[in-house]
């Protein structure tokens, strides 16, 4: 049974066959729990084989003995595979992607083409409720946004996700459009789950929206802009409500907390509880020329510099945007599970550990 | 107009791209991949004006007069094979092929049909590699080389090294060297660019590295030492190591006058003087000349940056412009096909004694 603070019809009954791809990683271990913790009885995981080798064992060896719980290791790029693993799959919580590949190729391939032959099992075996697609606030362009203008599910997506410079957003944004896709042509029922940034024990990085610290000193470029973060346990919440909770097929979430910090509040909150380091405020109009600059630099030398720091990246990072969850509080009916002030306390202890094991 | 097509559109056939666009006289007409996603990204962010996922439409429809072919090596001898036959001239990535056998057959087919061949050995087309092959071809080292020491190092980390390590069915694991025959082929064509014989003596000793041993992984050879000896005149050591820090990709050349240190990573070229300065001077002037050497190294570096040509893969575009010439002004291979030859057989070699080694 969903639990008391969350009640909810879903559309399906608690012996579903549901799918996880990227169950090992950082949100779909805590999406697996939830689902148990729902009440749900046959959830198949799927893990790459090399998932956290080197990371320690994510789940402990009670919930690998759960019996509601399938372990499979497969390979999104098999097509076999993909038609082995999603069989008799009503809901796929399609979370396996490609965090921090700077390849392009790299990138497309663990997205987008894992993603196509995913989507192929699904039409093949013609069983599929619900497709929850895990995305990313880096689909968003933000670019012709007001400043200070709020970032909602209507804003519009990156056109042209190559000049970004980014790998992940190209393959996020071609990912969606290949669910869309089959959507159209084979009636394949999806959810479109967009998190900002998601922390928790973990992923102890500060992200570049707060600032980057490429050039051997941090940059602090967030400034007084909100960071839009999700914690790990929230996000997961959002995610398996998007999987089960009627009438939201085709709908596209943005994950977001409430009482969002600053950039600048988050980086004071750090280095008090985490670690002292010595950082530059680089203000937002200066950050853009460096990224006009970069930008220019990189065409005229024909990438000499990559072109990794650009004004669609300054817009889509760094310009001073407001978020909403309004959407999500409003169709998913969600409640914060974990105070941001909670998270981020558990969050900078687990960087303070992690340093401390280093 | 020289017609260029890329078969194969992973993360190399980028480079590739990226590299022919910015030479003159030249225009990619089509890329292939038998994903059709994946030939559809490429030729998207480049832009590109086809795309294919058969090889013979390719060379129907684009009729290129190069490809490059940048797919898994146990497709280069067949793809290469069949352009040839087709009539078009073949940049192959490294490694060339699987073994000698194919890499001669390669080379013999494209003689017999007056078409060029090369490989990807990039690394050797460098500002330095090109800085050092003038000296020793200007006689810097007062003869032919007696020792050399090529370092070619690869850190077992990121993604890439993770999807080796994680999974038992991934290609590299598929080749008869496994990840050594993926990366090793820049550090031992260095060697074999500067051997006169045919067949030198190979003494391989490798091993899988404790790190691996202690993540379960026992099949990969991380850890590989090379004594390499011709004519008893020259020897060479190749050293590859995924643990050994600073991860070294540097070549050492000695001849019986002076010597040279290639370090790829530093794009740093320093002359070795032979003759040592008396008594104490000794201790201070050759610190001073380094110093020096360095400095100027610097300089040097940062006037190619300033003049746009100092990129990471400078390397490859000036082989991929050596190649081109070489077919449209009849001008000599970058890389001579004994060169190649000579480097597949000393990989063949190092490879038999590993798998004996291990049998036994």
């Amino acid at each position: 049974m969903l639990s008391d603070s969350r009640q909810c019809d879903p559309m399906i009954a608690y012996d579903t066959q549901i799918l996880i791809t990227g169950a090992r990683g950082f949100i779909g271990k805590r999406v697996v729990a939830r689902l148990l913790e729902y009440g749900f009885t046959k959830i198949r995981c799927l893990a790459r084989p090399s998932s956290n080798k080197s990371g320690g064992e994510i789940f402990t060896a009670s919930e690998f003995e759960d019996p509601r719980i399938e372990f499979i290791e497969g390979n999104l790029l098999s097509r076999e595979d993909c038609f082995k693993i999603s069989s008799d799959a009503q809901i796929i919580y399609h979370l396996a992607a490609s965090r921090g590949e700077k390849s392009f190729p790299d990138a497309y391939q663990n997205s987008v083409i894992t993603t196509r032959n995913l989507l192929d099992a699904c039409v093949q075996h013609n069983c599929l409720k619900r497709f929850v697609n895990v995305s990313s606030f880096a689909v968003y362009t933000n670019q012709d946004k007001p400043k200070r203008g709020v970032l909602n599910e209507a804003c519009p997506i990156e056109k042209h996700p190559a000049q970004r410079g980014a790998a992940y957003c190209y393959a996020k944004v071609k990912q969606e459009e290949m669910v869309i896709e089959y959507n159209k042509k084979h009636e394949l029922p999806y959810v479109m789950i967009r998190p900002g940034v998601v922390y928790g024990p973990g992923n102890e990085q500060i992200h570049a929206r707060v600032g980057i610290g490429t050039f051997g000193i941090f940059l602090h470029l967030g400034g007084s802009n909100e960071i839009p973060l999700t914690y790990v346990e929230n996000c997961a919440d959002a995610i398996v409500m998007a999987g089960i909770m009627r009438g939201i097929d085709g709908e596209v979430f943005n994950i977001v907390d409430d009482d969002l910090p600053s950039s600048r509040q988050f980086l004071r909150l750090y280095k008090q509880k985490v670690k002292r380091f010595r950082s530059i405020y680089v203000p937002h109009l200066l950050s853009y020329i460096l990224c006009y600059f970069w930008e220019k630099y990189s065409t005229w030398s024909h990438g000499q510099l990559p072109n990794m720091y650009n004004r669609k990246v300054w817009h889509a990072t760094w310009k001073k945007t407001e978020y909403s969850n309004e959407k999500l509080r409003e169709r998913l009916g969600l409640m914060q599970r974990v105070p941001t002030d909670e998270g981020l306390n558990q969050y900078f202890e687990s960087c303070r550990e992690k340093i401390r094991h280093a | 107009m020289l017609k260029i097509a890329i078969v194969g559109c992973g993360k190399i056939a980028d480079a590739h791209a990226s590299e022919i666009q910015r030479i003159k006289n030249c225009r990619i007409v089509g890329v292939c991949d038998r994903e059709v996603l994946m030939a559809k990204q490429l030729s998207e962010r480049f832009p590109i004006d086809n795309y294919y996922t058969d090889l013979d439409l390719l060379l129907d429809k684009a009729r290129p007069d190069v490809v490059h072919i940048t797919t898994p090596p146990q497709s280069h001898f067949s793809i290469a094979k069949h352009c040839l036959e087709r009539g078009c001239h073949v940049y192959v990535e490294k490694p060339f092929t699987l073994n000698t056998d194919e890499a001669m057959d390669l080379i013999k087919l494209a003689e017999s049909r007056g078409l060029k061949l090369t490989v990807g050995h990039d690394d050797q087309f460098s500002h330095v590699a090109r800085r050092l092959r003038k000296l020793v071809q200007d006689g810097y080292l007062g003869g032919p080389p007696l020792h050399m020491e090529s370092y070619y190092c690869y850190e077992m980390s990121g993604a890439y090294a993770k999807a080796i390590l994680g999974d038992k069915h991934f290609w590299i694991r598929q080749l008869p060297g496994q990840l050594l025959q993926n990366i090793i082929s820049h550090g031992v064509a260095r060697i074999a660019e500067y051997l006169q014989s045919e067949s030198p003596e190979i003494f391989a000793h490798g091993f899988t590295s404790s790190y691996l041993r202690n993540l379960g992984e026992n099949e990969i050879i991380d850890e590989l030492r090379v004594i390499i000896s011709e004519n008893q005149q020259t020897t060479a050591y190749f050293t590859f190591s995924s643990q050994m820090r600073p991860a070294l990709h540097q070549f050492r050349i000695y001849g019986s006058q002076n010597g040279l240190i290639l370090d790829h990573d530093n794009q740093t070229l320093i002359r070795l003087r032979g003759r040592p300065f008396v008594s104490y001077a000794e201790k201070f002037i050759p610190p001073m000349i380094f110093a020096k050497q360095y400095i100027s190294n610097l300089g040097r570096n940062i006037r190619l940056f300033l003049a746009r040509d100092f990129h990471m893969k400078s390397g490859m575009k000036r082989l991929i412009e050596s190649f081109y010439g070489s077919i449209t002004d009849a001008t000599p291979l970058p890389i001579q096909y004994r060169e190649i030859i000579l480097t597949a057989r000393i990989m063949d070699s190092i490879f038999k004694q590993l798998r004996s080694s291990d049998g036994a």
